[in-house]
């Protein structure tokens, strides 16, 4: 079966540049990530898992080599083209829930559905995300009215009433219990061969590890290991 | 009407920070009601100055022969005052008008003599349109009895002289021959004013003819229901009168008051101006702060695909409720002192020692009051949807500018 390519990253560099010091975080990465991934990338602090994520997610650009997204060029596409990417076929979960903590968890969902140009039916479509994931009964609470398992399943709600192709998530487990993160990681891997959503992880959860169906490993900025599951077994 | 989620973030923002909140509002709300007081005061001032120019005499404007604008002569008379003041009473906006001969006489009683500038009036129309003529203190006004007179109380003292006495007139005539004749004192006016009570000495305008062989009247005085229409009536009088004739407005006849309503206005509109800009540093500086401290939510909400413009329109609806919100306390707070100066005013009758004053032969109350009405409500709003929606932009911009990636990173 022919897998679809959703990212496509060949020799990406990316150079933070401070007033005296240089620092690369990216050295000449090469890595195609396709559809219905479940993917973990792993590493040491310092590797550049999170710059990665930013450069897919479109937050950030490289400062070299040609990354596509979705069939889109990152580099060539403008701030306002980056944040309808994002928008529209991107989701994000991050480490710390950043759920908007004014917002109940129905408006945290519906926002990004009204960002998107939908109306009168936002409403109802966050409240049947919401249904589906489980979070019914949270739908009228705040965050800090939630636990972190709770926030952070809100967020993957959040993340996915988009319809994203491809949810990107740094250290989504690494504030949890390892009933929450089970519960989380469930829930993700039910989208992925459910909804077949993409996912890619940063982490150094070994529990997000055990989920994934491949691993990633970086170190200094460079592709150390590349295994899927299978091979991973296999080897063992 | 249900509030979009981004209308009910940037309420809840506000809410969420209460105290800094309410002290922004109270902030907006102090400046906007001190602006209101000022403005009531001065746009009060202005009013009453006018009316006062234009009641003692002078008139919103005068019609004159054309050439008095060259030489601002007293014996230049109307073509056809009968006509020409016809022509201005049947303006709808004209609530009154006048005609005026004057004159420089030399009063005498006895062996004491003043100086002064007669005026023949129609008594009819006079008190109707010039507070001196209302301020008779002695005897009464002119009622159109041939040969009488009323004069200031400080003449009347200098010549020592009471009602139904008789002075002695002496003016120039029109061939330049001395002319003379005797008036009777029907009635003494008191302004309350010594120097104003020492240029007053009206008479009937037929008698003013007789003494000077000069017929007819040298101006028309008017006054108009809505000054703020002054400049449109002037325009049509002018066209209307044609060429004999000028209409000249209080501002030219007395451009040192003009000019000093206009320093007031210009003042007025620089505190005003100062104490919108102090309130416009306070709340771009709240603002810049709630940015600041929300700078993570706003990387994470453009993370999730937010655009820089509606960052901006959401800050801008929080800057639209602090100025409604503001403006509310500012009406809450100038509407009452608009209310109280215009009602009480402020009295200068202390700091003056005396209840009249008197620049310029005007004839000045010293109670000064306001000005009142509904234009507070839009001016409050103006002022504090424009000090707060303008303050809200810097911090919108730099709310937009947040570079996610950047801001996201400090969580890693």
């Amino acid at each position: 079966m022919m897998t679809n390519v959703l990212v496509n990253a060949k020799d990406v560099t990316k150079t933070y540049q401070t007033a005296k010091v240089e620092a690369k975080a990216l050295r000449g990465l090469t890595l195609e990530i396709n559809e219905s991934d479940f993917m973990a990338i792993v590493g040491p602090s310092g590797s550049g898992k999170t710059t990665f994520l930013n450069l897919v997610g479109a937050l950030d650009t490289a400062t070299d080599g040609s990354l596509n997204v979705l069939g889109r060029d990152i580099s060539a596409m403008s701030k306002r083209q980056r944040a309808d990417l994002r928008l529209h076929k991107l989701g994000f979960v991050f480490q710390a829930y950043n759920l908007v903590p004014v917002l109940t968890a129905q408006e945290n969902v519906e926002f990004v559905l009204e960002l998107q140009g939908i109306g009168d039916n936002r409403f109802n479509r966050a409240r049947e995300i919401l249904d589906k994931l489980g979070l019914a009964e949270f739908a009228n609470r705040r965050p800090n009215e939630l636990s972190g398992g709770q926030q952070q399943r809100v967020a993957i709600a959040r993340a996915v009433a988009s319809n994203p192709k491809l949810v990107l998530a740094a250290e989504p487990t690494a504030n949890l219990d390892g009933e929450n993160a089970e519960v989380l990681l469930q829930m993700m891997r039910d989208l992925n061969e459910n909804q077949n959503i993409t996912f890619v992880f940063s982490t150094h959860d070994p529990r997000v590890v055990a989920h994934a169906k491949r691993v990633v490993t970086l170190v200094d900025g460079r592709i150390s290991k590349d295994e899927t599951k299978s091979q991973t077994k296999s080897s063992l | 009407m249900m509030l979009s989620v981004s209308n009910k973030y940037a309420m809840r923002s506000l809410v969420r920070h209460g105290r800094r909140t309410i002290l922004s509002v109270v902030g907006i709300g102090v400046g906007c009601g001190l602006c209101l007081f000022m403005i009531a005061f001065v746009r009060g001032e202005s009013k009453m100055m006018l009316r006062a120019a234009a009641e003692s005499g002078a008139g919103h404007f005068r019609v004159v022969p054309a050439k008095w604008n060259e030489t601002r002569e007293n014996d230049l008379r109307l073509i056809d005052w009968h006509q020409a003041r016809k022509l201005v009473a049947s303006v709808d906006e004209v609530e009154v008008v006048t005609p005026h001969a004057r004159k420089e006489v030399l009063l005498g009683f006895g062996t004491r003599v003043a100086g002064v500038e007669m005026v023949g009036v129609d008594p009819n129309t006079e008190q109707t349109c010039n507070r001196l003529a209302r301020s008779v203190v002695e005897g009464h006004y002119l009622d159109g009895e041939k040969g009488t007179t009323v004069i200031g109380k400080t003449i009347a003292t200098r010549l020592k002289v009471e009602v139904d006495d008789e002075l002695m007139l002496t003016t120039a005539g029109a061939d330049g021959e001395m002319a003379g004749a005797m008036l009777r004192i029907v009635g003494i006016i008191g302004t309350g004013s010594r120097d104003l009570d020492a240029t007053i000495c009206q008479v009937n305008l037929q008698d003013v003819e007789q003494i000077t062989h000069l017929s007819g009247a040298g101006d028309l005085t008017a006054l108009v229901k809505n000054p703020k229409k002054l400049e449109l009536i002037v325009k049509s009088l002018s066209a209307k009168l044609g060429t004999g004739y000028s209409v000249v407005t209080w501002e030219q006849l007395m451009p040192e008051l003009a000019s000093g309503a206009k320093v007031d206005e210009t003042w007025t509109r620089l505190t005003v101006g100062i104490i919108m800009i102090v309130v416009f540093l306070g709340i771009a500086s709240a603002q810049l702060t709630a940015v600041l401290e929300r700078r993570k939510e706003f990387a994470v909400l453009s993370a999730v695909g937010m655009k820089g413009s509606r960052l901006i329109q959401i800050m801008v609806y929080e800057g639209l409720v602090l100025g409604l919100v503001g403006a509310i306390v500012g009406l809450a707070v100038g509407v009452p002192s608009a209310y109280w100066i215009a009602t009480k005013g402020i009295d200068f009758t202390k700091m003056y020692g005396t209840d009249d004053m008197s620049v310029s032969n005007i004839l000045i109350d010293l109670v000064f009051l306001g000005d009142f009405g509904w234009w507070l409500v839009p001016l409050a709003f103006a002022l504090a949807l424009t000090a707060t929606i303008l303050s809200s932009l810097y911090p919108a911009w730099y709310a937009a500018k947040i570079d996610p990636a950047a801001a996201l990173r400090v969580e890693h």
